[in-house]
C-alpha cells in the first residue's frame, strides 16, 4: 500500500509534527508511512483521511502486491 | 490499538534498579563462591530434593534462598522493563514491541539449538540457567535498538 500523506501534508502547509500532534501519534509514526515501512491502523487511517477532508481511497492507495 | 498490558513509563527505572541490584548480587556470588548471602532458613517447598537425590514433597526444610532472591529480582527488573509502556506510546511503537517479542523468541530458541548441538555434560545445565532470562534480554535489547535507530533515522 502506498499513500499520498506528503502530498497532502504540503497542500495543508504542516510538518510531521503538527500532523503527528493532530491525530495523537509521534513524529516517527508519520515518517514510517511516508517512507511506506508502516501500514497505519484503520483506525488512524481514517483519522488522517478526516483531517484532511478527503476520502481513505484517496490517500492510501492498494499496489498490485497488495 | 493500545493494549492494557502495560505498566506506566515511571517503572522501567524501578525494573532498571531491580535489574542492576540481581546483576550485581549474581556477580559478586559468581566471583567470590559463596552463594550463602541469606544464611539458610526454614522455609516451605513444595518439592525439594535431597543430598541424595530424592525429591520430597510438601516439606519444611532449611533451604539456601540466595537463587531465589536472585531470580526473582532479575525476572521482576526485567517483567518492569519489558511491560513499562514508553513515554511516547503510539501504534507504531506498539508495532515495534511486539516485532521485537518475535524476534527474541526465534533468536533464542535458534540460540538454543546450537548450544544443544555443541555443549554436553554437566555445562548444559549452565545453559539451562542461562536460557531461562535470554528471551527476555534478547527482547529488551532489540526493541531499545529498534527505538533507538528509529529515533536517529528520524533527527537525519
Amino acid at each position: 500500500m502506498k499513500n499520498n500523506i506528503k502530498v497532502e501534508r504540503a497542500i495543508m502547509n504542516i510538518t510531521q509534527e503538527e500532523l503527528a500532534k493532530a491525530v495523537s501519534v509521534t513524529r516517527q509514526t508519520i515518517n514510517a508511512m511516508e517512507k511506506n515501512k508502516y501500514v497505519p491502523s484503520t483506525v488512524l487511517a481514517l483519522k488522517i483521511a478526516r483531517l484532511f477532508g478527503k476520502q481513505v481511497e484517496a490517500i492510501f492507495i492498494l499496489e498490485d502486491s497488495d | 490499538m493500545e493494549t492494557k498490558l502495560l505498566l506506566p513509563n515511571y517503572y522501567k527505572k524501578i525494573g532498571l534498579v531491580v535489574l542492576l541490584i540481581s546483576t550485581a548480587l549474581w556477580i559478586y556470588i559468581s566471583l567470590s563462591g559463596n552463594d550463602q548471602l541469606i544464611p539458610e532458613t526454614n522455609f516451605f517447598a513444595v518439592v525439594n530434593a535431597d543430598a541424595a537425590g530424592k525429591s520430597k514433597y510438601f516439606t519444611i526444610d532449611k533451604l539456601n534462598l540466595t537463587y531465589t532472591l536472585i531470580g526473582y529480582l532479575f525476572i521482576t527488573g526485567s517483567l518492569l522493563i519489558a511491560f513499562a509502556r514508553e513515554k511516547t506510546k503510539d501504534e507504531y511503537i506498539m508495532k515495534l514491541r511486539l516485532s521485537s517479542f518475535q524476534w527474541a523468541v526465534l533468536v533464542n530458541y535458534l540460540l538454543l539449538l546450537l548450544l544443544f548441538l555443541f555443549v554436553y555434560g554437566l555445562d548444559f545445565i549452565t545453559v539451562m540457567i542461562y536460557n531461562m532470562f535470554t528471551t527476555i534480554i534478547l527482547f529488551m535489547v532489540r526493541f531499545n535498538y529498534l527505538l533507538l535507530k528509529n529515533k536517529l533515522a528520524d533527527e537525519k
